[in-house]
């Protein structure tokens, strides 16, 4: 009996350390998404009004007096191509690591991820000055190149991992009936790395849609990205909080939503591939 | 010889990616040794590279503010990882155990690990906001004297924004601390209860050894990451007020691309590439201990 009461006491206690845990991770979600249908009175109230009555307006404002859908083309448009370029030159380099049965393969990937364990800032310097020097400063392939290097090196190693995981042997008997290596990869290897496609491709858009340094000194007035715009609408329109807060809400959602459906590979890509639920 | 050959057979496979990161990774490392021995400034009209020896390096060691966004970037390491780690290594504890609403909690940890950190950054400055932000407001309802808010007054402003990362990152901690105590049997526990170990001892001396690989991997990563801090700093404070904020990517940054003194912003930059380099050296071994592990 007083062991049930102890375990209801421990349950208790928990419940009440979990309920503070939460409300302290949703506290500026939901400040976020209340603010972005808040009209401006409210959003600068004191004491703080939390609740009442939502109003599409911000949206609508920042549509028409911010150019939110073009931030939003260049965003995608720069993930779109740091997607496809860190996996078209990832994912071939990740198969060779795995099937090249020799000490180097390991320590040309662990170079690879000790480039992405670098600093941006490093890198950005020098990949200025010759952007800066070759004219292509203020284009998105300034952009893509550049995060490509660090997601290239994330692709490789992350794909190296998975390929490992499969067994060789369905590739062989492939290359024993006739397949050539190339093919022994299209038919056999990468339908069955799906999973490790979907984390790399997915980790990649998200690391680059969320990405702020890079196209910070990089991308201009025209290919300027979201994590740009919002900031840059903060101070050139003299925007409140509840429009800073639609844009915001714009930015986030997209990410969000594909973390969600894609949870698992997500998590794998976050923790580089230590973790797989 | 034949095996030379299949061997050599895969290489094309690997050679795009790896010329890609000569020329667009080791390349600028490179260019970057190489101007750092140089007084180099943009806004010079001339535009002049004046070969200046060690004197860039010298420069950093002499710099007050590079001392101390050096100083602050470890000290926001180890506020930031060690607050992540305690707290969510207590959220892996707490969620453990199946009991009803811990799958939702779990669900709704993973919404900070997506969202756009500038985007967390300036929702936590707006929070912040010293007369109309919602931290400072229940702050002063708690009889705190907040003054020109958390991160407006020099003395809680680094900590202010501990707490952004903490908000952010922590969950990613917890979820594969979580992972690992999923994995670990339950023989284990029964034969340790066998034996008459309490709660907390199984824990301490079950549960957090095997716990061990992963949470090195998590605190590795962490710090990492950490080290690499900037959008909060830029969007928040950009390094005030003073240099209270200051930590070394920012202050590169500001250096090299908003001074163009690229010289000294890129001899910064290899100091930094250096403590990186010694940190990620850490990190390998422990994969290695995670490899051996599993």
């Amino acid at each position: 009996m007083t062991a049930k009461r102890r375990q209801r006491a421990a349950d208790a206690v928990t419940y009440l350390l979990l309920a503070l845990i939460l409300g302290f991770f949703l506290l500026p979600l939901v400040w976020l998404a209340l603010t972005s249908i808040k009209p401006a009175r409210e959003a600068f109230s004191i004491p703080p009004v939390w609740i009442s009555k939502p109003i599409l307006d911000n949206y609508r404002h920042v549509l028409d007096n911010v150019p939110v859908i073009a931030y939003l083309k260049n965003s995608l448009t720069i993930a779109a191509g740091t997607t496809l370029l860190s996996l078209a030159l990832g994912v071939p380099a990740g198969y060779c690591l795995a099937r090249t049965l020799s000490r180097a393969a390991g320590n040309v990937a662990l170079l690879m991820l000790a480039i992405r364990m670098a600093p941006p800032v490093a890198l950005l310097i020098p990949f200025y000055l010759v952007m800066r020097e070759v004219g292509l400063l203020g284009t998105y392939l300034a952009v893509i190149l550049l995060q490509s290097v660090f997601n290239t090196t994330f692709v490789t190693w992350m794909m190296r991992g998975y390929f490992l995981s499969l067994p060789a042997d369905l590739e062989l008997a492939a290359l024993t009936d006739g397949c050539t290596r190339f093919g022994a990869f299209c038919r056999v290897a990468l339908p069955l790395s799906v999973p490790g496609l979907a984390t790399a491709a997915i980790f990649t858009f998200t690391m680059s849609w969320n990405d702020f340094l890079l196209p910070l000194l990089l991308t201009g007035r025209t290919t300027r990205t979201l994590t740009l715009g919002i900031l840059e609408t903060m101070s050139t329109y003299e925007i409140g909080w509840n429009n800073m807060a639609a844009i915001g809400v714009i930015t986030v959602l997209p990410v969000l939503v594909l973390g969600y459906l894609l949870q698992p590979y997500y998590i794998r890509g976050l923790t580089l591939g230590a973790v797989r639920e | 010889m034949a095996r030379l050959i299949r061997r050599l057979g895969l290489l094309p496979w690997a050679a795009p990616a790896l010329l890609f990161m000569l020329f667009f990774a080791l390349y600028p490392i490179a260019y970057s040794v190489h101007i750092s021995f140089f007084r180099y400034n943009l806004t010079d009209p001339t535009q002049a590279k004046v070969f200046v020896g060690l004197a860039n390096y010298l420069q950093a060691f002499s710099d007050h503010t590079f001392r101390v966004a050096a100083l602050n970037s470890v000290l926001f390491v180890v506020l930031a990882v060690g607050i992540q780690t305690v707290l969510g290594l207590a959220i892996a504890v707490m969620l453990n155990r199946d009991r009803p609403g811990t799958a939702l909690i779990r669900t709704m940890l993973l919404a900070p690990l997506t969202l756009t950190p500038i985007v967390v950054a300036l929702v936590w400055r707006a929070l912040y906001n010293a007369d109309y932000g919602v931290v400072s407001y229940y702050l002063k309802q708690l009889g705190l004297n907040v003054g020109r808010g958390p991160v407006g007054e020099p003395s809680t402003a680094l900590f202010a924004l501990v707490v952004v990362d903490v908000w952010q990152w922590t969950p990613l901690v917890a979820l594969m601390l979580l992972a690992g105590l999923r994995s670990q049997s339950a023989d284990l526990f029964e034969a340790a209860q066998m034996d008459g170990a309490s709660g907390w001892q199984q824990f301490w001396h079950v549960a957090l050894p095997l716990l061990r690989p992963i949470l090195i991997v998590a605190l590795l990563i962490r710090t990492m990451d950490v080290f690499k801090l900037f959008d909060s700093v830029f969007a928040v404070t950009g390094g005030g007020p003073g240099y209270s904020t200051e930590v070394m990517n920012h202050y590169i940054f500001k250096t090299g691309l908003t001074f163009f003194d690229m010289g000294y912003a890129a001899a910064m930059s290899n100091l930094l590439l250096v403590l990186i380099g010694l940190f990620t050296a850490a990190y390998f071994r422990a994969i290695g201990q995670l490899g051996t592990a599993r």
